[in-house]
């Protein structure tokens, strides 16, 4: 008998699995769960949307309270309607009762509408979604919807046409009601790539995107320039040089709203001090530019997130200094090369995967950005700093939407995923040159 | 030097777990309290609840006139096995507004009672997100035709009634009559006076109002347009936006906006910078709501106590209006106590407690009786004027819509592109008009 073996390539697939499932759990998932959302037009303040449905399904939370009242008014009009209008309420009935009994012949709905019907008795809230929707036949909704809708119309006809004034209450009551039922009876809200449609011919959804590009951009590229410089002047000996270390440190460490809220102070075109002194030394136009025009707006932003994310850069860039040998400077003394040679020659080269690393963080951070527009413009004026983050936050939490603000995080996500694709070919042909072959 | 270094990161890490732990710590045993009593209440049923003690959290916006305070107080007294915390939201409505969605959406019974924007209820309703009230008003027997008849509409939706008026807003022009002799009738007289008083009495500006990318610009819009006759959403739900009225008012605001005697900053203006420009005395004219009266005549904050006027906002083509605001107290659909929560709510929008809101907080009440009372009269001489009163009850209403948030979207961006100079009023009443249109239509 032979003996179930793997062999070595099997083996190392097996030793790998566990972190393969960690990765699809942590990051595919989520991403896999944002793109089903943005399938669906899926609102959470629109009870006619607010489930994810491929079938049609029944709301019975509301179809049972309201069926309810549907069979108290139509007693009431049929003790009150004589002749045409009369037969029309019997008729209503009749359609309205067949449509119930078929709907609970099935057993188990009819088990839950029993259920929910005694807790809506105690005025419980009905939270569970698996007892408050249930699936049924696309075309038997289809058909009780559209009765419902025939029947509404026809009430709201008769009243309209009715002399007597409190009879042609009810019906439009009744009517009303009706209408409001058939909105219980809940179509599929599944509609492909209608969503990312709309997206793409959507003037905010790409102004909001070059924003945030050029933001990036600009930030990142302050940020890497002045990141070096401090990375060198740091790294070299001098007195004191712990202390200089520390407090370069200290912008990153505050948290970015606090640092926002701070520099909606210093940037206040009546009292803040930073808007003051640029206005003095004709940096600005005037002190009020930096808030309330939309350049100045961006400028304000990105001047902050350079203040704030620098000192990260530079760490990172110093952690990449230290590795270089210090022989190899010495050597090029020795050959007579001047400081712009050495570092043009010996440092840059060096040091070009700690900063492809430091780019890498810094642009897929900056392309991200939430916090710090939230809190120092809220996207505006004139919505010129809102970034795709900030759009995509004001659809699904303001707005609620769902759907669609899940299409604006697959586009940030397919953004961020090309950023990273990029970095790690030039990092991965750089880094793991040598260690391939 | 490394060591140091790696201290100090240790150091902040341990910091931060600390205060993790801590925060943690403190919402457990927050949550594990008021579970243990919500299951003691279920067992003993009805009155014996009365001895138990229950703890409500009551959320709001920012009151810088510690009015709130002494309701809670008064309540506490009254109900002394009902306490009352209360949790700061943030000023922005909007920002309170998306807090509560997301805390809503998740079904949290961390807050019980919570006030609303007079623009709210029609979108929680739908949204499932608050507790009907009528069967507590008619179990309590509220009169609710004593409450002024559009805030009491305001709170309904779908024929029943989900808040309760707590107390009424409309924006009003604040003047100072130290200053002033005569206050301005229309927009262009106010343009005139403003920028012909402006540096009279060591003030600054001329005029200050909210032109900051947020509601309030929107309740300082429809004030402009509605002057002029314009309108966005009629009362057949349809968008007209775009018609000559609004892209004059539009551009009145234009003008305002970008004359000389307002701040450079105007479009970082909220209330809050409105409220505390004014009440230093650095302007001669103030679009802002009630509460501005109370301020400026605290002697501990104001600088300009007892020369303060008000009057109606200026008139364009149309007349005078008044963008209609206020706030509402809605309980939470998922709260775990709502007889307490109603008790307290009731309370609150009641009589006594109105009248406390009124007399320090200096917000109009919404019960029509209120204005006889000798107390309130005398709190403010705003309540003892029926031009006031009158404003009030004629005040125009935000467009009512269930997707009033993406309404109100719209109209911010537009509107503050317009101010910036990045389109024409024309534009921008055509953009609105097929937005919202769109909007509407999905």
């Amino acid at each position: 008998m032979k003996k179930f073996q793997l062999n070595e390539k099997q083996l190392g697939y097996a030793m790998i699995l566990p972190s393969l499932l960690l990765v699809i759990v942590v990051t595919l998932w989520p991403v896999a769960q944002s793109f089903y959302n943005s399938l669906f037009d899926y609102r959470l303040n629109d009870p006619t949307r607010s489930q994810k449905m491929l079938n049609a399904n029944i709301d019975l939370e509301r179809y049972v309270d309201n069926y309810f009242y549907i069979d108290g008014q139509l007693s009431d009009l049929e003790g009150n309607a004589e002749g045409d209008q009369l037969e029309a309420v019997q008729q209503a009935r009749e359609a309205i009762e067949g449509y119930h009994q078929e709907l609970t012949s099935d057993a188990e709905i009819n088990a839950k509408i029993e259920q929910i019907d005694e807790m809506l008795m105690n005025f419980e809230p009905i939270s569970d979604s698996e007892l408050k929707y249930t699936k049924v036949d696309n075309d038997f909704a289809a058909d009780y919807r559209g009765a419902l809708e025939n029947i509404s119309a026809d009430f709201l006809s008769i009243a309209d046409s009715t002399d007597n004034e409190q009879l042609a209450q009810s019906f439009e009551q009744t009517g009303s009601l009706l209408a409001g039922t058939s909105d219980n009876i809940l179509e599929s809200n599944f509609i492909g790539f209608a969503n990312y449609t709309k997206y793409f011919q959507d003037q905010r959804m790409w102004q909001s995107l070059w924003n945030t590009f050029y933001f990036t951009v600009v930030s990142v590229g302050f940020e890497l320039v002045l990141g070096l410089a401090i990375a060198l002047l740091i790294n070299r000996a001098f007195k004191g040089r712990g202390i200089v270390r520390a407090s370069v440190l200290i912008p990153w460490a505050i948290p970015t709203a606090v640092a926002a809220m701070m520099w909606g102070f210093l940037y206040d075109g009546q009292t803040g001090i930073v808007a003051h002194y640029f206005e003095k030394l004709n940096i600005i136009p005037s002190a009020s530019w930096l808030l309330s025009t939309s350049d100045g707006g961006m400028f304000a932003i990105i001047f902050a997130d350079v203040w704030k994310t620098t000192p990260y850069m530079a760490l990172l860039l110093l952690a990449g200094l230290q590795t270089i040998p210090n022989s190899l400077y010495e050597a090029s003394n020795v050959d007579g090369a001047n400081k712009w040679q050495q570092f043009f020659k010996i440092t840059l080269p060096l040091l070009k995967s700690a900063i492809l690393v430091a780019l890498l963080f810094r642009t897929l951070d900056a392309f991200r950005v939430f916090d710090l527009i939230y809190v120092l413009t809220g996207g505006g004026p004139a919505n010129a700093t809102e970034s795709i983050s900030v759009y995509a936050y004001v659809t699904l939490f303001s707005q609620q939407n769902f759907g669609e603000g899940s299409v604006l995080s697959v586009i940030v996500f397919l953004c961020v995923a090309l950023i990273s694709f990029i970095y790690v070919r030039l990092i991965g042909s750089d880094l793991f040159a040598g260690r391939t072959k | 030097m490394e060591q140091m270094k790696r201290l100090l990161l240790v150091g902040i890490i341990s910091v931060l777990a600390i205060f993790v732990v801590a925060c943690n710590g403190e919402s457990t045993s927050e949550t594990d309290n008021t579970e243990g009593t919500s299951d003691e209440e279920t067992t003993s049923e009805g009155n014996e609840s009365a001895s138990e003690e229950v703890t409500i959290v009551y959320a709001r916006g920012v009151d810088t006139t510690g009015a709130i305070d002494l309701v809670i107080e008064a309540f506490e007294e009254k109900h002394p096995h009902i306490n009352v915390e209360l949790r700061e939201m943030p000023a922005d409505t909007g920002q309170s507004h998306d807090q509560y969605v997301t805390m809503f959406s998740s079904q949290s019974s961390e807050v019980d009672v919570f006030d609303a924007d007079v623009i709210w209820p029609a979108e929680f309703a739908q949204a499932n997100y608050a507790l009907e009230l009528d069967r507590f008003i008619e179990r309590d027997s509220i009169d609710m035709d004593a409450y002024f008849p559009g805030t009491v509409q305001a709170a309904n939706f779908n024929g029943k009634q989900w808040a309760m008026p707590k107390f009424t807003d409309a924006g009003m022009l604040y003047y100072r009559s130290d200053i002033v002799e005569e206050a301005p009738e229309t927009w262009d007289e106010l343009i005139e006076q403003a920028s012909e008083l402006q540096g009279e009495e060591g003030t600054e500006f001329g005029y200050l109002m909210q032109a900051a990318q947020y509601e309030g610009l929107v309740c300082n819009y429809i004030e402009f347009i509605a002057s002029y006759g314009g309108q966005v959403i009629d009362d057949d739900n349809n968008v007209v936006v775009n018609s000559p009225e609004t892209v004059k008012g539009l551009e009145k605001l234009t003008e305002v906006v970008n004359s000389d005697f307002v701040p450079d900053n105007i479009l970082n203006f909220m209330e809050t910078e409105t409220e505390n420009a004014w009440i230093a005395g650095d302007a001669v004219f103030a679009r802002n709501w009630p509460y501005l009266q109370a301020s400026s005549n605290d002697e501990e904050r104001s600088s300009i106590v007892g020369n303060v006027d008000i009057a109606p906002l200026p008139a364009g083509d149309e007349g005078h209006a008044a963008t209609l605001g206020g706030w509402m107290g809605m309980i939470n659909r998922y709260s775990e106590h709502p007889e307490e929560a109603w008790e307290f709510l009731k309370f609150m929008t009641g009589e006594e407690g109105q009248k406390i809101i009124a007399v320090h907080g200096g917000r109009a009440p919404t019960l029509e009786a209120l204005y006889e009372d000798p107390e309130v009269k005398e709190a403010g001489p705003l309540f003892a004027n029926p031009e006031f009163v009158n404003v009030l009850q004629s005040a125009v209403p935000r467009p009512v819509s269930p997707i009033y948030p993406e309404i109100s979207d719209i109209m911010q961006i537009e509107i503050s592109k317009v101010l910036t100079g990045d389109q024409s009023a024309e534009e921008a009443a055509e953009n609105m008009q097929s937005k919202m249109e769109e909007a509407m239509g999905d």
